[in-house]
């Protein structure tokens, strides 16, 4: 599904990311683990180019996908959730959920997906007409997941989704996110939250300064004592 | 019937000023807010209208339609024309930028948009030479005189119709449809608008022609009270920065009001003030409410703290 080879990123000549080798299976949910500047974000958004990398490819479906545009590998199926979330403030919830589906010509189709958005996040139903700017942190959060599965896509990347959530709305997210590989969508995951993310991943990476330094199972790496100590808080 | 006369002369004239101000700015207002361009070529736009809608005016007038065909085929061609131009200036000059430099944009667009201002000037100017092309009246019918019983000249009232219908369809376009309301998304946040399937590019070369076009169908609706000549677009451009100024920058609802409010605060000047304070009492009375304004409101009378360029 995604397949990343020998990426190298740098912000001018900072450089960030170093060799990152990954591959992401069809129907998988794999999580990203890291510590805070790892890379973790930036590697993302050098898979959406958003940050052209300096070094290495992406494949998308077997297909190079190297520095193209953003809103090309949108429309090619990808939907990326950023940490910033970049909703768009001055408009309703409604209409970001409609900008969301914004390639998809099908007005049926829109409709129903609206209607599954609004059966996961109730939330976001009571709020439509509410500005986007206006939602608290929690909401928007809700909003740009919601907005990032109005297109339906095959590969969704999401970037601390439960980032100030409270727990039960963490809940809603990995349920959300459970219930999404039953569509076979193949999902990546960037979490602090790391518990969570190994029981609903099947595989995980484990980032340090800018290169992957571990790879697993879900089972495997919450077994291993590096993980355990390092980000399980486990001795 | 006297005053009554001056009266409807007054408004007609504040209306038909107020309406192409408001054109103007709308698109000042729309780019600004889309792309963040601070344009100074804009008034150029405006020149461009008038000279092609003087073109197209006499070019369809000897073919024998009827009446109200030609003015109608001047001002939609102008526009037209118009935003073709402005669509092959941001491709070739704005885009070209956006690749090679992301910092200072603000102040290397604003040295660009000079630029290209002074080169539609004197390029017009080589092309067309430096004589006067106007007209002495655009609409032929009489039916408003009629039934007003009186002299009421149309062209006026029409250019304001010709405003209102312009930018009553913008706005509509803009709020309605799915492509107005992906500009809309692109002014609010580019990276959202990108990850939702936005194609950047397109948006920006489309809304450079769509200020195009409104500044065009302003500059060719005015043929008869402005002829067309190559530096024509300047006092045009400091009226809508004015009107920017006044309402906030790149608020598209505020422009529309600022715009009117400029037109008959000219008018009024003009009309009751020249007597006291002589031929620049427009420009005096402008600038002192607008210094007045902003001194009790720094952002403009609608200005907001949320950014949300294009509403
Ligand atoms: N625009 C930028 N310019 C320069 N350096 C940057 C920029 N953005 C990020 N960095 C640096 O790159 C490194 C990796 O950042 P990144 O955001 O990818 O980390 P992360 O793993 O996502 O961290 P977190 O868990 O805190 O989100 C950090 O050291 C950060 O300071
Ligand atoms: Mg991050």
């Amino acid at each position: 599904m995604l397949r990343v080879e020998n990426l190298d990123v740098a912000y001018g000549h900072l450089q960030i990311l170093r060799q990152v080798n990954m591959n992401i299976n069809n129907g998988e949910i794999v999580a990203i683990l890291g510590a805070n500047g790892a890379g973790k974000t930036t590697l993302l958004k050098s898979v959406m180019g958003l940050l052209p990398p300096k070094a290495g490819k992406v494949f998308y479906r077997g297909e190079d996908v190297t520095g193209r545009a953003p809103f090309e590998l949108s429309r090619l199926g990808i939907a990326f959730v950023p940490e910033e979330r970049n909703i768009f403030q001055a408009m309703t919830v409604e209409d970001n959920l409609l900008l969301g589906a914004y390639f998809v010509k099908d007005k049926a189709k829109i409709r129903s997906n609206l209607k599954e958005v609004y059966e996961m996040f109730p939330r976001l139903e009571e709020r439509r007409k509410q500005l986007a700017g206006t939602m608290s942190g929690g909401e928007r959060q809700m909003l740009a997941i919601g907005r990032g599965l109005m297109s339906k896509p095959h590969l969704i990347i999401l970037d601390e989704p439960s980032m100030g959530l409270s727990p039960t709305n963490v809940l809603i997210v990995f349920q959300t996110i459970k219930t999404l590989t039953s569509q076979e969508v193949t999902i990546v995951i960037v979490e602090q939250n790391v518990d969570a993310t190994l029981n609903v991943a099947s595989r995980a990476y484990v980032m340090e300064h800018g290169a992957v330094v571990m790879e697993g199972s879900s089972q495997e790496l919450s077994q291993n004592d590096y993980v355990k100590k390092m980000y399980l808080g486990q001795s | 019937m006297e005053v009554l006369g001056q009266v409807w002369d007054f408004f007609a004239t504040s209306m038909m000023r107020g309406g192409m101000y408001s054109l103007m700015a709308v698109g000042l207002a729309l780019v600004f807010g889309v792309m963040n361009i601070a344009n100074f070529a804009h008034g150029e736009f405006y020149m461009l209208g008038a000279f092609f809608g003087y073109f197209i005016l006499s070019a369809t007038s000897k073919l024998g339609l009827p009446a109200f065909l030609p003015p109608i085929i001047c001002i939609a061609g102008a526009g037209l024309c118009v935003a073709l131009v402005a669509g092959i200036i941001e491709r070739t000059s704005f885009r070209a930028l956006r690749k090679r430099s992301k910092g200072q944009w603000l102040m290397n667009t604003f040295l660009l948009t000079l630029g290209i201002s002074i080169i539609l000037q004197n390029g017009s100017r080589i092309v067309w030479g430096g004589r006067y092309r106007g007209v002495t009246r655009m609409w032929k019918g009489d039916f408003l005189n009629s039934l007003l019983d009186y002299s009421l000249p149309p062209d006026r009232l029409i250019a304001f119709l010709i405003a209102v219908l312009s930018i009553g369809g913008f706005v509509l376009f803009l709020n309605k449809t799915t492509t107005g309301r992906a500009i809309r998304a692109v002014s609010q946040d580019e990276v959202g608008a990108s990850l939702v399937g936005i194609n950047l590019g397109f948006i920006h070369t489309l809304v450079f022609s769509l200020s195009g076009l409104l500044a065009g169908i302003a500059g060719a609706s005015l043929l008869s009270v402005t002829p067309a000549s190559s530096f024509m677009g300047t006092m045009p451009l400091y009226k809508s920065w004015f009107v920017l100024i006044l309402v906030g920058m790149g608020s598209i609802g505020g422009s529309i009001v600022g715009g009117l409010i400029l037109g008959f605060l000219e008018t009024f000047a003009t009309t009751y003030l020249s007597v006291y304070l002589g031929s620049g009492s427009s420009e005096f009375v402008c600038l002192a409410v607008i210094i007045t304004i902003l001194l009790i409101k720094p952002n403009g009378i609608f200005g907001k703290s949320v950014k949300s360029a294009v509403e």
